[in-house]
């Protein structure tokens, strides 16, 4: 994964207090991320942070390097969050929608209008950055992990699979149906809302 | 390269995974349909509006309370087993 420092396992494993401070740096923020992603709540992503790491350390001879330690820790994270999803729900999951994977068709895009502003204004609008989490927070979970590991975290795929427990297959069909689908929702906001005075033409 | 094989190659044209001759294929179709070529622009804006808003982390006023917790449950677990 890139940009993580290396963490010192052995010092990890002594209790060393710089050690889980260079572990908590190093992936706080981005199991966090992934919590949040899931669970949609700032608390409970705490909790999971909180839980990723007693567990990561406690378990720490099972983490085997054959995946990164990063990897590992997401994966903790991740049937962590989805834990406490299952938990949460007082009524039963819905049925699974249709399993994707199997070359179900992708559905064609509907929007067909250009965005007249450049991302780099749209990034300054308060308003647009509450459109895009309540875009991303509306795709079912599995389309939003996958996104969110891929486009915002920067995995790779083959490290998207393993952190999930999903074929690289599955990950690439569901990063492409959850992209179709925030330029879908993005597009009809976008055109709705422009052009308006405050937009540079 | 029709529109529907196009949109079904896209994330892979955006990621360059396509093999040398498809992802050629997909360039002559944008080249010439706009319809295509507008949602191809439209995605790639979707992803980097969420690349660049996407990466905020643990609220700055709640790390440090974070990593104190951390600690205790560290030093209890560990007064647990001794």
């Amino acid at each position: 994964m890139a940009g993580a420092p290396p963490i010192p396992l052995d010092a990890l494993r002594a209790g060393d207090p710089a050690a889980l401070t260079a572990l908590f740096e190093a992936f706080a923020d981005r199991i966090y991320r992934l919590a949040l992603g899931v669970l949609r709540d700032p608390a409970e992503a705490e909790d999971i942070v909180q839980e990723t790491f007693v567990s990561a350390i406690t378990h720490l001879d099972r983490f085997e390097g054959r995946s990164s330690l990063g990897t590992w820790l997401y994966r903790v994270a991740y049937n962590a969050s989805l834990d406490r999803l299952r938990r949460r729900r007082e009524e039963p999951l819905p049925a699974d929608e249709p399993e994707d994977e199997a070359g179900e068709a992708i559905p064609l895009p509907r929007s067909l209008v250009e965005w007249t502003v450049t991302p780099e204004q749209r990034l300054a609008d308060s308003e647009v950055s509450a459109e895009l989490d309540r875009a991303i927070g509306e795709l079912p979970e599995r389309l939003r992990v996958v996104f969110l590991l891929r486009d915002i975290e920067e995995l790779s795929t083959a490290e998207t699979a393993d952190a999930l427990g999903l074929t690289e297959g599955a990950v690439k069909v569901r990063l492409h149906r959850a992209r179709l689908a925030l330029r879908e929702r993005l597009s009809v906001y976008f055109s709705e809302r422009a052009p308006q005075e405050g937009d540079v033409a | 390269m029709n529109c529907e094989e196009l949109i079904r190659y896209l994330s892979d044209y955006i990621d360059r995974n396509l093999s040398d001759e498809l992802q050629a294929d997909a360039q002559a179709h944008l080249s010439t349909c706009r319809n295509c070529h507008v949602v191809l622009d439209t995605t790639q804006q979707t992803i980097f509006l969420y690349k660049e808003t996407g990466r905020r982390g643990i609220p700055i006023e709640r790390r440090a309370d974070l990593f104190a917790r951390l600690q205790r449950s560290l030093a209890e677990r560990k007064d647990c087993s001794s």
